[in-house]
């Protein structure tokens, strides 16, 4: 082995490590700068049966209504979320939710179960799930099928 | 000593090549061109994903003995190889 191996053996793991740190650095200041990512329905979305997924990329919300309890199940653990009733004049009605024992989980009960109750009723909806270093953000219409 | 001079330049060229090398592949395919890598799948991976998790290792060992053979050639053509 002569001198330009050992050289080269020696600078390859520091060049390697340093690089990994550099790397480190910048993930971790991409990851801290707030971006919003827009999520869209997976199929056809009716709160009141609990039917209703939106979805971007990997991060799936699932929301479902149960007796005025309205809540958000999600893939990855959440900061905080709102939930948007929009009414006929575009006005939207704002319900910050509770995060239920786990940052998976989010509700509040809100009059979207009375709005919307029989069978073809829609009303327009809006989410702002909020997660580390980036906002999903989502308008869409939930419509009851049964 | 102006042999002593090329050869340097010759031993720095080879030097700021192979740091290029390693910037390229460590932060350029790892990091800054990864969302357009990740459209190319290679064994099932994304490009990308791969080139920050395992390709840039790869290309560093490989930097290993390229360096070192071009070293060496450079030392036989200045006549400093070791003995």
């Amino acid at each position: 082995m002569n001198k330009h191996t050992k050289t080269a053996i020696i600078v390859a793991p520091i060049l390697t490590i340093l690089g990994f740190a550099l790397a480190d650095l910048w993930e971790e200041n991409s990851a801290s700068q707030t971006r919003a990512f827009k999520l869209l329905p997976f199929g056809h979305c009716d709160v009141i049966n609990q039917k209703c997924i939106l979805k971007s990329g990997e991060f799936e919300v699932n929301i479902y209504d149960e007796a005025g309890m309205t809540t958000l199940n999600t893939t990855f653990p959440l900061d905080s979320a709102t939930f948007f009733i929009v009414d006929r004049d575009n006005k939207a009605s704002a319900y910050p939710l509770g995060m239920i024992d786990s940052p998976y989980y989010w509700k509040s009960p809100t009059p979207l179960r009375n709005n919307i109750s029989d069978k073809g009723d829609k009303q327009k909806l809006r989410v702002i799930a909020n997660i580390k270093g980036g906002q999903y953000i989502a308008e869409f219409y939930s419509q009851t099928v049964n | 000593m102006e042999g002593n001079a090329t050869y340097w330049s010759e031993n720095l060229r080879l030097i700021f090549i192979s740091l290029a090398i390693w910037f390229v592949v460590s932060f350029g395919f790892g990091l800054l061109l990864v969302e357009p890598l990740n459209e190319i799948r290679l064994g099932g991976y994304k490009l990308g994903f791969w080139f920050a998790q395992q390709g840039s290792i790869y290309t560093f060992v490989a930097l290993v003995f390229w360096y070192t053979k071009k070293m060496n050639d450079l030392d036989k053509k200045y006549n400093v190889e070791e003995s």
